[in-house]
């Protein structure tokens, strides 16, 4: 029972080696510098805001402010760089004076840009792979609060879905359509270099220089068995400029749910004519609730409106001090976020704060400190999920005739409930109390620290040694009072329950590399990379569950009668991995590229047997708009044509599924007395090892007219093999699953993006447009298993993952002769119930087994994601618009199970009113009959058909921005920008199952049959509409 | 230069084994993890005797149906087996009930054989290990007798798997299945300690005898059951119990008492090992108040859904006048808010016992009885022609009921009136079904059982103007189809 996270044997030795490195080596020197001031400004005579000032050969550095001013402290003869992205930089040789004003040249060749990849940076037009860069420019606009909120719709071939509004949560990144049937498909995130355990939901984004998206194996393989979901590496900010520069921005806002997209339910006076009339259809006395439906005129009870949170307000503060030394950079960010969510009681805060700081101990060596410690609160009431967990979901069934207040109109009810004879069978509990009253808190502290040495003994040789530490520690507290919970048919006053969960996460890297960056015979460049790096990751968890309390006020451990002994439980969960890796980037006159990278990882994770694995990949890329003969179409500025091929893989899989278990809670009992009992709960698997993805690349990246349109194209195909799968197999062997390197997907795909600078006078207009197309087909399962079953769903070979699997509705049976004339259900069809295609031809209409009539009904993922953004800026007035969408995939409305249950024990969707009633009033063929019971309504109810399927292709936009920024500096600041926002502005859907096309149950861990069920709307969180306003003050 | 010295440690750094878990590898040593493993063998009979056998063998007869409450649905998978309808395609069946019941006696098949594999090569004290042992051999001939009775063919899995293909074993016959059975329990007879010195609730030599005994009589062995019911009786280790009403245990008392020769065992409380069974067999809707009558707890709650094993008019009418299982087997509850016009309805009072948690018991399922043994005895008697033999035992049956000595002395007089017997005195016990398919009767009463109901709904607890559903009675087969999700898992199963 060793903590091997306090055993640092991998890290340890490097860390000593790291101090005496810094001890060794570090040597300062000083010269006397004059104060030079200056501006800088564009050919057209603007300012240039946040250029960058530097002298050549130091670190020192300085940007200009708000009004193109900067100050720097400057030797004689020392070269001045002025640069500024756009513009051709340009050196002046200082030669003593106290002011220098500098006019820069428009640049439109932005190819010389550096990009962050995997264990380095390359220059732009050098890269081989598909690898895409959002920089802090393009992000810092958008008031929002997590990161993948700000890539939505900006990046080609990676899909990005809000699934469900709780703050701080929901976003569903998936690059080039990645899926697995058992694994996790989440790309791999590496902040500055270390690949986090975490989520990155809780990030504060204003700490973000600048984020890649890694694509293809070119690009990935260098972190091997983590990279076939592709690789976001996210850098933040570091010290850079002159001087120390404060900038300061602020936003408030207000949510809001807006009442289109909300699901169409009956009112109370519709919903009592509908129990009326089922009454009357079934030939039975109308209970004398439903006998006057008018009298709930204007008493409707909206009880999904009721817990919404009108207005709820969001505001966001960070500060951020750059500073540039001489001899060291520090960067400090300090952000505080305070969110209401649009569900009542739904409190977020996020405190966070990051110190990154470098320091040149010599000319040699430099050594570097992250550090960033973060807290975040999140009460959020239990508001996904299905009947057993979900308020939404609930609130949206729930009778509208029963009262949320009591007659005094402020009082709350306890619970509803009507007499049987109304066909009311559930106890309804008070959902505003359960949002209310219950207690659903995770608290969240965060510790990610990074420590670095780089020596470069000679030039172009550079070591980087470095050590990585992430500690997040987890609180969870529920409490679900004796008043209220979240589960339906629970009577008030219920049982009490407590749960308290504490889970703390270890982990360290220590990374080991080495670069050398040689160029011979002028035109040869080679740049080559090795390293060693080992990681290890340990958590800790715990959890109590007691229940039955006495006091609601006090819902400690001890207040309570029982302690549920099968809820209290600890665990620990321990991986290590250990990696070699190298890369080789070789090219010619920067025309013929190179690029070949390798790694080998060994995973804790794996039978001995298969523990290691090599990756390796190559890439290719020829400029070919280098070539002379391209010298005679100018209207082609740059082309580059480039391929690659490589190997990746994925081991989230958990971390000891290739061992046979024990359970030793399964308990036996003789007479009064329990006897300890134990079975083994699963099978060994010595062979298991990693899941392999083979994906070729091939990639166009085109700019015309002097950079004006710049396009990029790139196709690829994945095959994944030896998937990381459960094999479900039969049972009477005493196991349910196998975990096996079983069967095949092939993925493929075009991505296109085009950004182009439409004007570029006085009215500068840019747009960045993207459109991707991802496929995938299942080539083979187990053996002798050609489908696997998720919750409503079919994974067969020959067809796409994930599909929607259920029988086909044919309208109902209008008439006793439909009805004789067609197949049935035996036993239950009646005139009036749903009609169901008899696609197995059998005659009769079965559901269950591998030969019903169950068929392909739906697609949950889309023909194609496309995103489209326009930057607008006219003098002082900046314009940002973000769009994207989703076109031809669809959703499961798993709420119409109740929400269009004909037996009327649930509130209905409005579209129920045109149900069958009779041969004289059929209705529109979609609802059936209410008589004949659950045996007759049942079938449209608990057999998945095609009615649950609907059309979820939307485009929203996502943001518009509105900004002025005052140049001239004022007593307080430098500059100030202000601004208007609205964020998910408005939504284009044809969507009905709810106000959010993007949502999926699937990865909320709502037991939801995980990846094999993907696209299942479960009446989640609702995505707010904000409206901001902002500050950014730059001091 | 840093990553040099460095690997030398790799691979121990990347053998991290679980901390939370035990490995099968470090056990399967000592007598205690043996002790374990038996143990969990057990555990399936908790979910089998809850949640299922009731079903295909209870409600799945002439004895029970369920409390139709036509405002509730999805309640098509039980109402299948009491209808006599459950769907059938190529031999299989996709009813998870039928499902389950296969799935739960694997699993303590699966269990049995992890014990079976490794105890004889584990060192520990013998005479433990022989009570070990034939725990397990007793349970996985139950197993297989279980899988035996409904399915009359099954898998055959006789060691733990170690590969996937495993998984996907031979179809075994009648005859390899009986084979499995009658090997067991005679090791199990020979291993297993008698009642007297067993700890209470484990399996006997004596619960062992009788479930060979079953056996021998479903396969018409009289002379073998006749010498195995006999040698359970020279035990000594059992007895009638006078009153009837006291026979069937409590939520917390009278278990494996004197005249339980094997039973499954359920205790009250939080930690998962209680039944819910009497919650399954309530009329439904019930109030709080009416549910407190029968359960007795402080915070009853309401009971919505549709509720199962309803006693029928039929069974109601099979005691004799002056019977007194009758009243203790038999009670009423009044439902005022059913949409049943009836109101009133018979409930299993047997199983009815006051406890304290709501939804949560202790009562303990009885499997074989004393009384049954001797109705075995009596059987195994008549059929051999001893029928006046026959007739001292089952009078001993006859008495306790209050009953005078039966008047058949034909042995086809016998055979029925002995059937009658085992019918009141086993009712509710999961008997009814296998005795109609090993007397071959079940289609003929089944038939007329059917004809009944539709004749008068109303009696059978339909609502007024409600009735059966059109495929009702349609499929009466003597043995259930295999269920067709494990059979699209083995290609071996059809």
């Amino acid at each position: 029972m060793k903590n091997k996270f306090y055993d640092l044997r991998m890290g340890n030795r490097a860390g000593g080696m790291l101090l005496a490195l810094i001890f060794f080596l570090s040597s300062v020197a000083m010269a006397q510098a004059q104060n030079l001031r200056g501006k800088v400004s564009g050919s057209d005579g603007e300012p240039l805001i946040g250029a960058a000032v530097t002298i050549v050969g130091t670190t020192r550095g300085a940007s200009t402010d708000g009004s193109g001013n900067f100050a720097i402290d400057v030797k004689n003869n020392e070269t001045l760089r002025f640069s500024s992205v756009g513009f051709i930089s340009k050196d002046v040789v200082y030669t003593g004076q106290k002011t220098l004003n500098v006019t820069l040249a428009a640049d439109n060749k932005t190819l010389n840009e550096i990009v962050v990849v995997g264990y380095g940076s390359q220059v732009k037009k050098e890269i081989t792979g598909a690898v895409q860069t959002i920089g802090y420019k393009e992000l810092k606009d958008l008031p929002v609060t997590q990161i993948g909120q700000k890539l939505q719709g900006q990046l080609a071939g990676v899909q990005i879905n809000q699934t469900t509004g709780q703050p701080g949560k929901g976003m569903n990144v998936r690059i080039r359509g990645q899926l697995s049937v058992s694994a996790g498909s989440d790309p791999l995130y590496v902040v500055d270099g270390f690949p986090i355990t975490g989520t990155i939901g809780a990030m504060n984004p204003d700490e973000i220089e600048d984020i890649s998206v890694l694509k293809d194996a070119a690009s990935t393989s260098l972190y091997g068995s983590r990279a076939a979901n592709g690789v976001v590496l996210i850098t933040t900010k570091k010290g850079k400029g002159s001087g120390t520069n404060v900038s300061f921005n602020v936003y408030t806002g207000i949510q809001q749910v807006p009442m289109k997209g909300r699901v169409d339910m009956m009112d109370a006076v519709e919903f009592a004519q509908f129990k009326k009339e089922s009454y009357e259809d079934a030939k039975q006395p109308v209970p004398v609730e439903f006998q006057n439906p008018s009298q709930y005129e204007g008493k409707n009870n909206d009880w999904y409106d009721a817990l919404i949170q009108k207005n709820a307000p969001i505001t966001s503060y960070n500060l951020s001090i750059t500073s540039n030394k001489e001899k060291s950079r520090t960067s400090l960010v300090a952000g505080i976020l305070d969110q209401k969510g649009v569900v009542l009681n739904t409190d977020y805060k996020r405190y966070s704060l990051r110190l990154n700081s470098a320091y040149d101990i010599s000319d040699k060596v430099t050594i570097g400190f992250n550090v960033a410690p973060q807290l975040t609160y999140d009460n959020t009431p239990r508001t996904d999920g299905d009947r057993g967990t979900g308020i939404l979901f609930n609130a949206l069934h729930t009778w509208p005739i029963m009262p949320i207040y009591e007659a005094d109109g402020k009082t709350l009810t306890k619970f509803n409930r009507f007499p049987a004879s109304t066909g009311n069978i559930f106890a309804y509990p008070n959902w505003v109390r359960s949002a209310q009253e219950l207690i659903n808190e995770t608290t969240t502290t965060n510790l990610l620290t990074n420590a670095y040495i780089e020596f470069e003994p000679i030039k172009g040789l550079k070591f980087k040694s470095s050590m990585n530490g992430e500690i997040l520690r987890t609180k969870f507290f529920f409490f679900n009072p004796s008043t209220a919970t979240s589960a339906i048919n629970v009577a008030i006053p219920t049982t009490a329950v407590s749960i308290r969960q504490n889970i703390e996460n270890l982990s360290w890297l220590n990374e080991n590399t080495v670069t050398y960056t040689k160029t011979l015979l002028e035109d040869h460049k080679f740049e080559i990379l090795g390293g060693y790096t080992s990681q290890y990751f340990r958590q800790e968890s715990s959890q109590i569950q007691a229940d039955t309390y006495a006091d609601d006020r006090l819902p400690t451990i001890q207040g309570g009668i029982n302690i549920n002994r099968g809820a209290t439980v600890s665990g620990v969960q321990e991986w290590g991995l250990i990696s070699y890796l190298a890369r080789l980037n070789y090219n010619y006159k920067g025309k013929y590229l190179l690029n070949a990278a390798i790694r080998s990882d060994g995973s804790s994770r794996f039978g001995a047997n298969n523990r290691w694995g090599i990756f390796p990949s190559i890439g290719a890329g020829w400029v070919v708009s280098d070539e002379a003969f391209m010298q005679d179409i100018p209207a082609v500025s740059f082309m580059k044509i480039r391929a690659s091929l490589g190997e990746i893989g994925n081991n989230n899989i958990g971390n000891y599924t290739h061992y046979a278990l024990i359970n030793n809670t399964v308990n036996g009992v003789f007479g009064n007395t329990v006897a300890p009992g134990a079975s083994v709960s699963s099978l060994a698997n010595p062979n298991l090892g990693w899941e392999k993805t083979r994906q070729f690349d091939l990639g166009l990246d085109l700019n015309l007219w002097n950079d004006r349109v710049n396009f990029t194209y790139d196709y690829y195909l994945k095959n994944t093999t030896n998937l990381l799968y459960s094999v479900q197999i039969a049972q009477a062997s005493g196991f349910g699953n196998f975990n096996d390197n079983i069967g095949e997907i092939k993925f493929w795909g075009h991505e296109f993006a085009v950004n182009t600078k439409n004007t570029t006078g006085a009215v500068k207009w840019t747009t960045n447009a993207n459109i991707s197309f991802n496929r995938n087909v299942v080539v083979a399962l187990a053996p002798g298993i050609d489908r696997v079953y998720g919750t409503f769903h079919i994974t067969k070979v020959g067809q796409p993952f994930g599909q929607f699997y259920g029988v086909i509705a044919d309208g109902v049976y209008k008439n006793a002769a439909d009805l004789a004339n067609n197949p049935q259900v035996p036993g239950r069809s009646t005139v009036g119930s749903i009609k169901i295609k008899d696609l197995n031809g059998n005659g009769i209409i079965d559901y269950g087994g591998n030969n019903d009539d169950r068929t392909i009904m739906g697609n949950p993922f889309p023909d194609f994601v496309y995103g489209i953004t326009n930057n607008v800026t006219y003098k002082n007035w900046d314009f940002n618009i973000i769009g994207s969408g989703s076109y031809g995939n669809q959703l499961l409305v798993r709420h119409i199970y109740s929400t269009a249950n004909l037996d009327g024990v649930f509130n209905m969707v409005d579209g129920a009113k045109y149900r069958f009633r009779s041969e004289a009033n059929p209705g529109l063929g979609m609802y059936g009959t209410t008589v004949g019971g659950g045996n007759v309504t049942g079938i449209e109810r608990d057999w998945m058909n095609s009615r649950f399927v609907a059309d979820a292709s939307y485009f929203t936009i996502r943001n518009i921005t509105l900004g002025y920024t005052f140049t001239k500096p004022s007593k307080v600041y430098k500059s100030l920008r202000v601004y208007a926002s609205c964020q998910q502005a408005y939504v284009f859907t044809n969507y009905w199952g709810g106000p959010n096309p993007e949502t999926s149950a699937q990865g909320n861990g709502q037991g939801d049959g995980g990846n094999l069920s993907p696209g299942v709307d479960l009446s989640n969180y609702p995505v707010p509409r904000t409206f901001t306003i902002g500050a950014n003050f730059n001091f | 230069m840093l990553a040099l010295g460095l690997t030398g440690c790799s691979e121990s750094f990347l053998e991290i084994a679980p901390e939370t878990n035990l490995s099968s590898v470090t056990f399967f040593k000592t007598q205690a993890d043996f002790e374990q493993a038996v143990n969990a063998c057990y555990v399936p009979l908790r979910t089998i005797y809850n949640d299922r056998s009731w079903l295909l063998s209870e409600m799945h007869s002439d004895n029970t149906y369920y409390y139709r409450n036509t405002a509730f649905g999805a309640t098509e998978q039980q109402e299948d087996l009491a209808d006599f309808s459950i769907p059938v395609s190529n031999g299989l069946t996709t009813n998870t009930h039928v499902l389950n019941q296969y799935r739960q006696d694997y699993l303590i098949i699966a269990r049995a054989n992890q014990v079976l594999a490794l105890i004889d090569k584990a060192d520990f004290d013998a005479a433990a290990k022989a009570n070990l042992k034939g725990q397990a051999q007793f349970l996985r001939a139950f197993a297989y007798f279980e899988i035996y009775r409904y399915f009359n063919k099954g898998p055959l899995h006789l060691t733990p798997i170690t590969t996937r293909e495993e998984a996907a074993a031979k179809l075994g016959t009648a005859a390899d299945l009986e084979k499995i059975i009658i090997d067991d329990l005679t090791g199990a007879i020979a291993s297993l300690k008698p009642k007297s010195t067993q700890e209470p609730g484990r399996a006997t030599s004596g619960a062992a005898k009788t479930l060979l005994a079953n056996l021998h009589i479903i396969k018409k062995e009289w002379a073998a059951a006749e010498k195995l019911c006999k040698e359970v009786i020279a035990e000594g280790n059992y007895s009638l119990i006078p009153d009837y009403n006291n026979v069937f245990s409590t939520s917390t008392g009278n278990k494996n008492n004197a005249e339980s020769v094997f039973e499954v065992q359920f205790q009250e409380g939080s930690n998962g090992y209680n039944g819910t069974f009497m919650y399954n067999f309530l009329p439904r809707p019930m109030t709080a108040d009416e549910l407190k009558t029968l359960s007795g707890t402080s915070n009853p709650q309401p009971q919505t859904g549709e509720g199962n094993n309803a006693p029928t008019p039929n069974i109601i009418a099979a005691y004799e006048p002056g019977d007194l299982r009758k009243d203790a087997s038999i009670g009423y509850i009044t439902c005022s808010t059913t949409l049943w016009e009836g109101k009133t309805y018979p409930i299993i009072k047997k199983y009815m016992k006051p406890h304290s948690l709501n939804g949560n018991h202790g009562m303990n399922w009885p499997v074989y009885r004393y009384a049954e043994v001797i109705l075995f005895l009596a059987e195994a008697l008549n059929e051999q022609g001893k029928t006046a033999e026959a007739a001292t035992y089952m009078n001993m049956i006859r008495k306790r009921a209050g009953l005078p000595n039966t008047e058949a002395t034909t042995q086809a007089d016998f055979r029925t009136a002995l059937m009658k017997e085992r019918r009141v005195e086993l009712a509710f016990e999961n008997k009814r079904w296998h005795d109609l398919v090993r007397t071959d009767t079940y289609k003929q009463v089944i038939t007329a059982y059917g004809a009944e109901i539709k004749a008068n709904p109303f009696a059978y607890y339909y609502q007024k103007g409600y009735t059966l559903r059109s495929n009702s009675f349609t499929v009466i087969e003597k043995y259930y189809p295999m269920p067709a999700d494990e059979a699209a898992l083995n290609p071996n199963i059809k």
